[in-house]
């Protein structure tokens, strides 16, 4: 309890100080007394005694100071005073505070909001139990459903595997698995009372043991359990995620037992997750779990037959707890040993010996996923830590103009320095200080970073995730963010706060305090001429590194919009719609297709209107393996083609050329010969030699078999990735011919072919096609007002959305460059002006003694010149290696592009001169006269 | 620290710097006979040492005033024996702790040193 009232006593004479020093006088008094007391009684005078007591105290005012100075709060009381003085001068000089907190907190900014997004997107684990333990079986990124692959391909897995590994999870804790994407089904919800519209929503369909393997609890209620996952279409049961049952249910306490109407089929709430919770894949796309429904539901969640069948549909992502005494190599191992098992007993019961190796090969990379599977992480990752690099540099080149500006204001300040140290200040204090002053400056500067990070992610987030409406990322700084900030504010402070704070103790107390201030600084010894000039020389590097990187990315980011994609990019309207959750069935597919057609052909301001099963381009394409009468495939040969299912005028509308043979046409119904079109790679893969027209082929898989008849070649487009070169070979072919039935999972029955639906509207427009997105709308709606059209936008939209991570980091490192420019240009145009005032005298005299100014004009130029030279002969390299780095991020441009280069020069170059030019043009208007007179 | 502060006077040609650490074992010790007050304190020390050891204002005020910041001593304003009122420092139970083993240790330390010179 000592400290406790250590710390009272303390707090004590820091706030009542008049009361702790009349106290001490009075003890100084009676001791006074005392001593002269015993002095007189050994036989002195009484004034005699009393001065003979007052010498042997010595300074009363340093008795007390060293009273004082024996107590902690004295070193907190010094601390405060100088924090007052810190103020005080920084009030006295507003420009200097304003700039420096203006650049501290664009820097601090920019910082703060770039992690905010790393710590997010990349760093953050998910939010349950030991999430180190958790495995996922391959990257999981991508979705889609595959057949006809060996097991593992795209990290898939079949059902009966999934079960197979959750029912004897080997050396694993637990295996658990899910569909690997994201379905949209269409919900009414019988919990809101009267209000029963029809909304959409995102459902994810997994394993009983899901939640157990992920070590997630339930805020409400409970989760899906193994036994919520027994039977196929029995069990309904569903768990809804926090922002669901905030959003759409008005976060209802008595939730748990109500009923909601999923597709159309009764749904019982079982519990509600915790906020933070947003599933093991972190959506996909942008697109988040809004409920988790048991595997065995999805016939009604997907709306098609049951894909439980074994062996036939690759579906499912999977991932594990791992025992940690368990080592990672054995999961390894045994994961790969069942994936092969898994192979090898589909096969028949002849394998060869080629296939036999190929199994043996087969294997699927165990990822550590702490954080989960995460599409943002994977599309934005990269350029996140680019942009993380590139904020930390911006913020050096602002501490190195502040530590200039803090120089050059030291150095003014030599005399008052000079002064306290003459009076008795200690070094130490001084610096203490001077660093006091500078931490001020960043943590304030921090704080309105703080503020400035919060527009800015807010921002990022936006476009990020493109109108989405809920996404977990939120700009709101929570502790990690905070601690971030903090840290990084105080490493700014001391970096540029620490050489001005030596300076200013280096100071000598007897040259600066001669009257000769001028020259004595004029002259100053060489650390303090050599510090702002390698600063600046730093600053000029960095601002080379940072263009040349952005002009790399912006020429990257021209480059993939520039190239030819095949297809035209204006006056096209694209929109996504889906009858299946508006109720409707495969046999009533055809029908509402062809009034779609009619009634939008209609529209005034429509050329032409096609509907197709994918957009012209997309992340996410249908494909599948055909087979060619005659043509005999290389073992191991990719059969592998891109399908989709079009109406007559697809290729006008879509402008597609048709190099050979003939389009589509609204001619090809159902009953006609089945023809297709295929792509020029189709051909080059195909049929190198031959005229590929009047083949036929036939499509695996039993939905579209055919044969089908090529009678035309269309053009090469560019249908997936904008940075993907290679082009797959492609098949269109016309929707009204697809199959009306198809058989059912059991193979034996019949029933309506789900592909008859499409989901893509493509309408060619004679205006900008943004001003017919509204009549679209109720056209769709007066044909079925609950056919829910779910996105409409241009096909440049649609090209732009997905190249958005080149967008981002072009645009930011540009913004972030040219910022970093203005930053060291300020930085070089001060030093240069300092180094001329201080130089007035000299410069003076030199015009006096018949100097031409064109000579005094080079003399400081030659000097900003070679900070220039240094600059860039420094920086050439580090941009080489730099660009190294980021080489994989380009596309189009080689990683040493002179004209980037050339252009980065040049720009730095032009900055350059520009800061220097004016105060050399200063120096040459030098009045000989005034500059010699004053001081 | 503190051999810095407390001024020992020399006499007779013998240096009497007092031993880092010393001074507050010395106050404690004049203390647990009866509560002083500063000059009874400085007088004591001077007295029993037989003017070996002098101690100022300068460096005994500081080194009561951490004491009574450490709970070793407390304080209270008394009236004197000629009715002036002064502020008489007490030993506090752990300032009594203190002192013993500060003394064990002291007589250790001299202990082991006489061996020393004496080996």
């Amino acid at each position: 309890m000592n400290w406790l009232t250590n710390l009272a006593a303390g707090l004590k004479g820091l706030f009542h100080k008049q009361s702790v020093e009349r106290d001490l006088d009075e003890e100084l008094d009676s001791y006074l007394d005392a001593s002269a007391a015993d002095k007189q009684s050994a036989g002195m005078a009484p004034d005699l005694a009393r001065r003979a007591a007052l010498v042997e105290m010595g300074s009363r005012n340093a008795v007390k100071h060293q009273v004082w100075s024996s107590r902690w709060e004295s070193t907190l009381d010094g601390l405060l005073q100088d924090i007052r003085v810190s103020l005080r001068m920084l009030t006295k000089s507003p420009g200097f505070t304003a700039v420096a907190l203006l650049s501290l907190a664009l820097g601090i900014g920019a910082n703060t909001a770039i992690f905010t997004l790393i710590h997010q997107i990349v760093l953050r684990d998910l939010p349950v139990r030991d999430p180190q333990q958790l495995v996922s079986f391959g990257d999981s990124v991508g979705a889609g459903i595959n057949g006809g692959v060996d097991l593992g391909t795209n990290r898939m897995f079949t059902y009966d595997f999934a079960r197979q590994q959750e029912k004897n999870p080997g050396p694993f804790v637990g295996v658990a698995s899910y569909f690997s994407g994201l379905n949209l089904v269409s919900v009414r919800s019988d919990a809101k009372g009267k209000d029963q519209s029809v909304t959409q929503a995102e459902a994810s369909l997994v394993s009983g043991n899901y939640f157990r393997v992920l070590g997630a609890d339930a805020l409400l209620g409970r989760t899906i359990t193994p036994s919520d996952a027994t039977t196929l279409d029995g069990n309904p049961v569903v768990v809804l995620s926090h922002h669901y049952w905030q959003q759409y249910l008005s976060s209802d306490p008595a939730i748990l037992g109500k009923t909601i109407s999923i597709n159309g089929f009764p749904f019982a709430v079982i519990g509600v997750m915790p906020e933070q919770f947003n599933g093991f894949k972190q959506g996909s796309g942008l697109h988040v779990s809004d409920f988790w429904v048991p595997i065995t539901m999805q016939p009604q969640i997907m709306l098609q037959p049951s894909m439980l069948v074994p062996r036939k549909y690759y579906f499912l992502h999977m991932f594990a707890r791992r025992d940690p005494r368990v080592p990672l190599a054995t999961d390894q191992q045994w994961l790969d040993q069942q994936i092969r098992n898994y192979i090898r007993a589909g096969e028949g019961s002849v394998i060869s010996a080629a296939r036999q190796q190929e199994i043996n090969r087969a294997t699927v990379q165990l990822m550590p996923s702490a954080g989960g599977v995460s599409q943002l992480r994977a599309q934005f990752g990269d350029s996140l830590k680019i942009l993380m690099v590139v904020v930390v540099l911006v913020l050096l080149i602002a501490c190195a103009n502040l530590a200039n500006f803090l120089l050059a204001r030291a150095a003014t300040r030599q005399r008052e320095i000079a002064t306290r140290l003459a009076l008795g200040s200690s070094r130490a204090r001084i610096v203490r200080q001077s660093l006091i002053e500078t931490l001020l400056l960043s943590f304030a500067g921090g704080l309105l970073g703080l503020g400035v990070a919060f527009a800015a992610t807010r921002a990022l987030i936006a476009f990020v995730v493109e109108g989405v409406n809920y996404t977990p990322l939120s700009p709101m700084p929570d502790g990690s963010v905070l601690l971030f900030t903090l840290t990084i504010s105080l490493v700014t402070g001391l970096i540029f706060g620490v050489a001005p704070a030596l300076a200013a103790a280096r100071t000598g107390a007897a040259s600066s305090l001669s009257s000769n201030v001028r020259i004595a600084q004029g002259s100053g010894d060489r650390s303090s001429r050599i510090w702002p000039k390698t600063l600046v020389a730093a600053q000029v590097m960095l601002s080379l590194v940072l263009l040349v990187g952005a002009g790399l990315f912006l020429r990257t980011l021209q480059n993939l919009q520039d190239q030819d994609y095949g297809f035209a990019r204006t006056h096209l309207l694209l929109a996504e719609f889906n009858a299946k959750l508006a109720g409707y069935q495969p046999n009533q597919a055809p029908a509402l297709n062809q009034r779609l057609l009619e009634r939008l052909g209609s529209l005034p301001g429509v050329r032409s209107v096609a509907l197709s099963n994918d957009p012209p381009i997309s992340n996410d394409v249908q494909g599948d393996s055909i087979g060619i009468p005659g043509y005999v495939p290389q073992p191991k040969e990719n059969m592998e083609v891109t399908l989709n299912r079009v109406t007559g005028r697809y290729f006008e509308t879509v402008g597609i050329p048709i190099v050979a043979g003939r389009a589509i046409t609204p001619d090809d119904s159902a009953t006609s010969l089945k023809v297709a079109i295929v792509n020029q790679a189709f051909i080059r893969h195909f049929f190198p030699k031959s005229d590929p027209i009047g083949h036929t082929f036939t499509i695996d898989g039993d939905s579209f078999h055919g044969p089908w008849q090529i009678v035309g070649v269309a053009r090469n487009i560019k249908s997936e990735s904008p940075r993907d070169e290679t082009v797959y070979p492609m098949v269109y072919f016309p929707l009204t011919q697809v199959s009306p039935m198809v058989k059912d999972s059991s193979g034996s029955g019949l029933v309506g072919n789900q592909n008859l639906f499409v989901s893509t509207i493509e309408l060619r427009t004679t205006g900008d096609p943004e001003q017919t997105a509204r009549e679209l709308r109720s056209a769709v709606a007066s044909i079925d007002p609950n056919l829910p059209i779910l996105d409409i936008h241009t096909i440049q939209e649609q090209v732009d959305s997905m190249m958005s991570d080149e967008t981002l980091l072009s645009s930011l490192t540009s913004i972030f460059s040219l910022l970093a420019l203005v930053l060291a240009s300020i930085g070089l145009y001060g030093v240069m002006s300092y180094n001329v005032v201080r130089r007035t005298n000299e410069i003076g005299i030199r015009l006096a003694l018949g100097a031409q100014t064109g000579a005094v004009r080079w003399m400081v130029l030659r000097e900003s010149l070679w900070l220039l030279g240094i600059g860039i002969a420094l920086g050439l390299p580090i941009t080489l290696i730099v660009v190294r780095v980021i080489r994989q991020q380009l596309f189009g441009v080689g990683a040493v592009d002179p004209l980037t280069f050339a252009v980065a020069i040049v720009v730095v170059s032009g900055m350059t001169l520009l800061a220097a030019w004016l105060p050399a043009r200063r120096a040459t208007r030098v009045d000989p006269m005034v500059a010699l007179r004053c001081d | 620290m503190p051999a810095k502060i407390i001024e020992g006077r020399p006499q007779d040609g013998k240096s009497s710097d007092l031993v880092q650490g010393t001074l507050e074992m010395l106050i404690l010790k004049t203390l647990a006979l009866e509560p002083m007050h500063g000059y009874g304190v400085a007088l004591r020390i001077e007295q029993i040492s037989d003017g070996v050891f002098r101690v100022n204002p300068g460096s005994l005020l500081p080194a009561l005033s951490r004491m009574e910041r450490g709970g070793r001593v407390k304080s209270e304003w008394r009236a004197t024996e000629n009715n002036r009122r002064a502020k008489y420092y007490l030993l506090t139970a752990s300032g009594r702790k203190a002192l013993t083993s500060e003394t064990e240790q002291w007589h250790r330390q001299i202990a082991a040193i006489s061996r020393i010179l004496e080996a």
